[in-house]
């Protein structure tokens, strides 16, 4: 029997604010053991929360980003469960009022997969387990996070990382997280059932916790399909547990503790007034969103030319997007643009962090000012070529580094002289060439080429030597 | 006495007899609450305040001694508890 892979996903991001939920000490990652810590976030008695504008602003941004509701009364509420990462034994968070309801993210396959609800909520602190006891930092303790929560929608491992990928390029382009899963400011948790396929009922599922890598969520969730598939066609029943993947073994196990208990005893929070969001302030947000990136690349394909393909590279970094809108700016050519990016650029910047900071020597301005020589025929291919390398080393604009001459073009009677002398020095391509090699021509055309530096229009350099060949 | 070991609160043998007394009475108080009128009454956000936000300005944080002043115990500029994970 085949079975159909049945997932939902649970992603918390951190915000990008400058201080956290309730009090005003900073969300910088790192930093010495407990000192971003004041008494609000480390729960002492007595202290009052007070709710971050700003996290409010960002969670409507990612709302209305994924397509969501922005409800208009919304509330906090306590989440009890007794751990030493969490000082006041429970988490606030949002229970049955969450900011953002009925969302989605549409995939390339043209499937949506819905966005439940998004809700505020504070981050736990960090414990490291040594020798024999539990060392507590609080540093992270009251960032605020949104937990964005999907439909059980997503029907294969391709579809999952599609969505995780979606739904990171989106809080970045936004601004509302640099959702960089290796240092925690996204993370996933996966749910995950199996069904015989043409069911319509969810088998029982299992929860993977805490998935900080997109190609991990991969993996993890091919194991536990293969897992629920074996037991079942064994007989045997799947345990809705949760789960801890462990990326050496490649394999998940059951975890203990905290997760066990499921009653968190939700109540409002009575320290945390009511929060109403105008319609108004949702407008003006709404009107505040940049150019989303599935837009972006719809708009670079059918306006600017650009092939679907390099249209996905440039928009999934938003400064590369930046970048590129900077070059084209009254070009005749965008597509050369994206070239050079997607090529010569892209090949100097090595690895995704790279490419995410996107500081390169050359400005989008030189670019700009490079395309618009080669647009005007002031200058060949070839030439901006060498020349973009230079800008990228040393940074001057490409006016700097081209004289007067290189970008005077060839005049006719300069190609003419060059293609004779070029047919002079070549006899042996000559020769071959009037044997039938068609492709003995190039050499003599590189001959010309390398001699005027690049200036020589290749295209009419090759019909001048092929019209003085023919002609001895 | 439990209490105060749950709260790693010191009591004094000389102040347990007062202390249970007026313990008993505040949880005594507590039970009227039982006696009143649920009706008619909004226990959710009875202040109907609303929209009280701060502005994202990050204010120096606490010293760590401070921070820790309280704890049991602490190693490494964290607080120390029992290990949890069995």
């Amino acid at each position: 029997m085949k079975y159909e892979l049945v997932a939902g996903f649970e992603t918390h991001v951190e915000l990008a604010t400058n201080t956290k939920i309730f009090c005003s000490c900073t969300t910088q990652f790192g930093g010495e053991p407990n000192t971003h810590c004041c008494p609000v976030c480390i729960g002492l008695p007595g202290t009052l929360p007070r709710l971050n504008k700003r996290v409010v602003e960002y969670a409507i941004r990612a709302g209305l980003a994924t397509n969501c509701e922005i409800a208009e009364i919304s509330k906090m509420d306590r989440k009890n469960y007794c751990y030493p990462d969490l000082p006041k034994a429970y988490q606030i968070s949002q229970f049955d009022m969450p900011l953002c309801n009925h969302g989605y993210i549409e995939l390339s396959n043209g499937r949506r997969i819905r966005i439940l609800r998004i809700h505020i909520e504070e981050d736990a602190g960090k414990l490291v387990h040594s020798r024999g006891s539990t060392l507590v930092d609080y540093n992270r303790g009251g960032v605020p996070l949104i937990e964005i929560v999907s439909e059980p929608d997503i029907r294969s491992v391709e579809e999952a990382k599609e969505y995780v990928e979606k739904l990171q390029l989106i809080m970045r382009y936004i601004g509302v997280s640099d959702c960089k899963m290796q240092e925690g400011s996204m993370r996933c948790d996966v749910n995950i059932s199996v069904r015989p396929e043409g069911s319509e009922k969810l088998g029982t599922r299992t929860e993977i916790k805490n998935m900080n890598s997109i190609s991990f969520i991969a993996k993890a969730m091919e194991y536990e399909y293969n897992r629920q598939v074996d037991l079942i066609e064994s007989g045997e029943k799947v345990i809705q547990e949760t789960l801890r993947y462990d990326d050496v073994t490649n394999t998940t196990s059951g975890m203990r503790g905290k997760e066990d208990a499921n009653d968190y005893r939700y109540f409002r929070d009575p320290d945390l007034v009511t929060i109403n969001v105008p319609r108004e302030r949702v407008e003006e947000i709404r009107a505040s969103l940049p150019e989303l990136p599935f837009a972006k690349q719809e708009r670079y394909v059918n306006e600017l030319g650009i092939p679907e393909k390099d249209a996905a590279l440039l928009v999934k970094y938003r400064r590369v997007a930046e970048y590129f809108e900077r070059a084209i700016e009254g070009v005749k050519t965008p597509k050369t643009a994206s070239n050079f990016i997607i090529g010569q650029i892209f090949r100097t910047v090595e690895n995704e962090a790279e490419k995410e900071a996107f500081e390169i020597k050359a400005s989008a301005e030189s670019l700009n000012e490079l395309i618009k020589l080669i647009d005007s025929g002031k200058i060949r291919m070839n030439l901006a070529k060498s020349t973009l390398d230079k800008m990228l080393e040393t940074g001057k604009r490409p006016t700097e580094l081209l004289s007067e001459s290189d970008m005077a073009g060839l005049d006719e009677g300069a190609l003419n002289e060059l293609c004779e002398k070029a047919v002079a020095a070549n006899p042996n391509a000559v020769a071959d060439f009037k044997n039938g090699k068609e492709k003995a021509v190039k050499a003599i055309v590189g001959f010309v080429m390398k001699n005027s530096r690049g200036k020589a229009d290749a295209v009419a350099a090759e019909e001048r030597i092929k019209a003085i060949i023919s002609a001895q | 006495m439990k209490i105060a070991i749950l709260s790693k609160l010191f009591v004094a043998d000389d102040e347990i007899e007062q202390l249970t007394e007026d313990m008993s009475r505040i949880i005594s108080f507590a039970d009227t609450i039982n006696s009143a009128s649920e009706e008619g009454t909004d226990f959710d956000n009875i202040n109907s305040l609303s929209n009280v936000l701060r502005e994202d300005e990050v204010v120096p944080s606490y010293d760590r001694e401070r921070i820790l002043a309280n704890a049991k115990d602490s190693d490494e500029g964290c607080f120390l508890v029992k290990n949890i994970m069995k």
